[in-house]
């Protein structure tokens, strides 16, 4: 129990720190160690499946991510860029690795999803009980995908 | 084949921006609004075939092995599929003059496509996580599209849409969460049946009120109304009608009286809550309305004022009101999609929205003000428009209910409603010519073909109203009314 509320704060804090930090890869660390927390807590609610893929997808990938992001926008300063183009990728690779390695161990310890009407594997559930939920997914990620085409778009207003 | 209704924008959403690099804008322009003129045929034809089947569900299969994609459509789906591909190619119309200067044009109709597909997704689903996600899909393409312009004052009310709409999907998801722990299942039928048998009346109570809040706020009813005024004028003209039209409607009138007719169950407490809420925006947005100077500004708290009556039929739950709500809801839609496309028009010619500088527009553009003055009289419900006839179905329900004192507020909140928009029609368009207009022209012809279609349909469906609410409006008004037994009936377990 105590556990779990110092989670639950630790959660909240990180999540407030990600807001509140000037330094945008502060912040993106921030938010890190808070969606690593909320996989901890997903895990010990009996939620492996979120668990893993809050660690991997939020807390690992994404931040990669956002690093990248950072790291190619705070232009100006070459050597800095430089640094940046070796420094990312090969944080990626490692970051793969790990990924994969630690995926490979948890998804041999994760149970069936409990539940009467939806159980079964992971698959399963996903593809034949919630299929609409991945159309909807993909409609998400397109209109995210064309959102930032849209508003990221060179100075070209008047293409003509 | 009602699947084609959410895969066939999307699929041709993804191959847009492709295709964009071909043709800038021929191609793209002909091919979203050729789907949605597909659409609107679809629909057409749905209706007939629902005319002689009734209600029915579409399971789907993948490659022979069945997967859970389960669509539902009854008349209240239909009607807003109808609505949805009716006002979309409209807007997609006036969109290929009028977004001819914002560059971007395969972008543009990805998005829009996008989200035509969530509507038409929250619209046939039946399980609770999959309205939630639909929802997701038709307002992540929203944000985009209202800073479409990239100018500060549309990323700053693009921003505030988007921190209000987190607030109300936060209010939605604790809803679905707390239902989905309670019952054990996400699905209309078998929520409804777990409700009923659980005797959960403070569970539903709660989730009543965190679903008012989440999708009041998508629906900009009043209290939950702060993000409407500043998203819908900033963004360009045809996404204003959309998000005014439609947008509103489908993720929050919809929404909303989906789950509390059909899954919830209607409840006296629920109708009364609903009806003063209602009431509330009917009559101060009304108000706020009168003060403003920004055309886009006026429309947009006429669009909140007009979701008050929508709600205040539905939330009366008789089937008259019902009837009067749903008619509403497709007159305004007409109506408020053409007064959004004429701002946009004058916007053009003139380059301003102040309605104090402008003057006399009338006689460089003889078109759009026509059109303007039927869009006008339509909303505030003059004879023989279409606005009248539905406003009046409200107030005899209202009457033949007993609720004598809403009647009353809403005959007078029309009379409020015709003043802001007499405003508009003399600020704008009569009175004598500014001598810095004097070189505007009207607006190009796809423009005024969207805008007259428009207008005229706000007639025809005035002159025949019978055969839209017998068509159209009766089969969507009888799917509510049946209530809950529709999820244990049609929807089956």
């Amino acid at each position: 129990m105590v556990l779990q509320i110092l989670l639950l704060v630790g959660l909240v804090l990180f999540s407030v720190m990600a807001i509140l930090v000037k330094d945008l890869l502060k912040a993106a660390i921030s938010l890190a160690v808070a969606s690593l927390l909320l996989g901890i807590i997903f895990f010990r609610m009996n939620a492996p499946y979120a668990g893993v893929f809050e660690i991997s997808v939020v807390a690992g990938l994404i931040t990669v991510l956002f690093m990248l992001t950072i790291a190619l926008t705070k232009g100006g300063d070459s050597a800095e860029s430089k640094v940046a183009s070796f420094a990312f990728p090969a944080f990626f690779v490692v970051f793969i690795v790990i990924d994969a390695l630690i995926m490979k161990k948890l998804i041999q310890k994760v149970p069936a999803l409990p539940g009467p009407e939806e159980a079964g594997t992971f698959g399963q559930v996903l593809w034949n009980t919630r299929t609409l939920d991945l159309v909807g997914q993909i409609a998400v990620i397109f209109a995210g995908v064309f959102a930032v085409l849209a508003l990221f778009r060179k100075g070209d207003k008047k293409d003509e | 084949m009602i699947f084609l209704f959410i895969a066939l924008p999307l699929v041709v959403a993804g191959v847009l921006p492709l295709l964009g690099k071909v043709s800038k804008r021929v191609l793209p322009d002909a091919l979203a609004n050729a789907v949605l003129l597909f659409l609107l045929v679809e629909s057409v034809l749905l209706g007939k075939q629902l005319a002689a089947t009734g209600p029915f569900v579409q399971q789907l299969s993948w490659l022979g092995e069945p997967v859970n994609l389960r669509l539902a459509l009854d008349g209240f789906s239909l009607l807003m599929l109808f609505a949805v591909s009716l006002v979309g190619l409209c807007v997609g119309i006036f969109s290929i003059d009028y977004m001819e200067h914002y560059g971007s044009k395969a972008n543009y109709w990805a998005l829009f496509l996008i989200m035509v597909a969530g509507m038409n997704g929250l619209v046939l689903s039946t399980d609770l996580f999959n309205v939630y996600l639909f929802l997701e899909v038709a307002a992540v393409a929203s944000y985009a599209l209202v800073a479409f312009g990239l100018e500060y004052d549309e990323l700053e009310a693009a921003f505030k849409y988007l921190m209000l709409s987190v607030v109300s999907s936060a209010f939605i998801l604790i809803a679905i969460a707390v239902i989905f722990g309670v019952t054990g299942s996400l699905s209309f039928p078998a929520v409804a049946r777990g409700l009923q048998d659980l005797d959960t009346k403070y569970v539903v109570g709660f989730c009543s009120a965190l679903f008012i809040m989440g999708f009041g706020l998508k629906a900009a009813l009043m209290p939950f109304h702060a993000w409407l005024p500043d998203a819908h004028p900033s963004a360009p003209a045809p996404i204003s009608a959309m998000l005014s039209g439609l947008l509103i409607k489908v993720s929050g009138v919809y929404a909303l009286t989906r789950i509390f007719f059909n899954v919830f169950g209607m409840t006296p407490a629920l109708s009364t809550v609903l009806m003063y809420l209602a009431t509330l925006s009917m009559v101060a947005a009304a108000f706020l309305a009168l003060g403003q100077k920004d055309i886009k500004r006026m429309l947009a708290y006429s669009s909140i004022s007009q979701v008050g009556y929508i709600v205040l039929g539905l939330g009366l739950g008789t089937p008259l009101g019902i009837a009067g709500g749903l008619f509403h809801l497709i007159n305004h839609a007409l109506a408020k999609g053409l007064l959004f496309l004429n701002s946009g028009s004058i916007q053009q010619a003139t380059g301003t929205r102040n309605l104090d500088e402008m003057g006399g527009l009338a006689k460089r553009m003889p078109v759009t003000a026509a059109a303007n003055l039927v869009g006008s009289l339509a909303i505030v419900g003059v004879p023989p428009l279409n606005g009248f006839w539905s406003k009046l179905i409200i107030i005899i329900a209202l009457v033949q209910a007993g609720h004598l004192g809403f009647a009353v507020v809403a005959v007078l909140a029309s009379v409020l409603t015709l003043w802001y928009y007499l405003l508009i029609q003399r600020k704008a368009f009569f009175g004598k010519l500014d001598e810095r207009w004097k070189d505007v022209k009207e607006a190009p012809f796809w423009m005024l073909a969207s805008n007259v279609i428009l207008a005229l349909l706000c007639i025809g469906i005035g002159i025949f109203f019978s055969l839209t609410i017998k068509t159209w409006i009766r089969p969507a008004a009888d799917a509510l009314v049946q209530g809950v037994r529709l999820a244990f009936g049609t929807w089956g377990m």
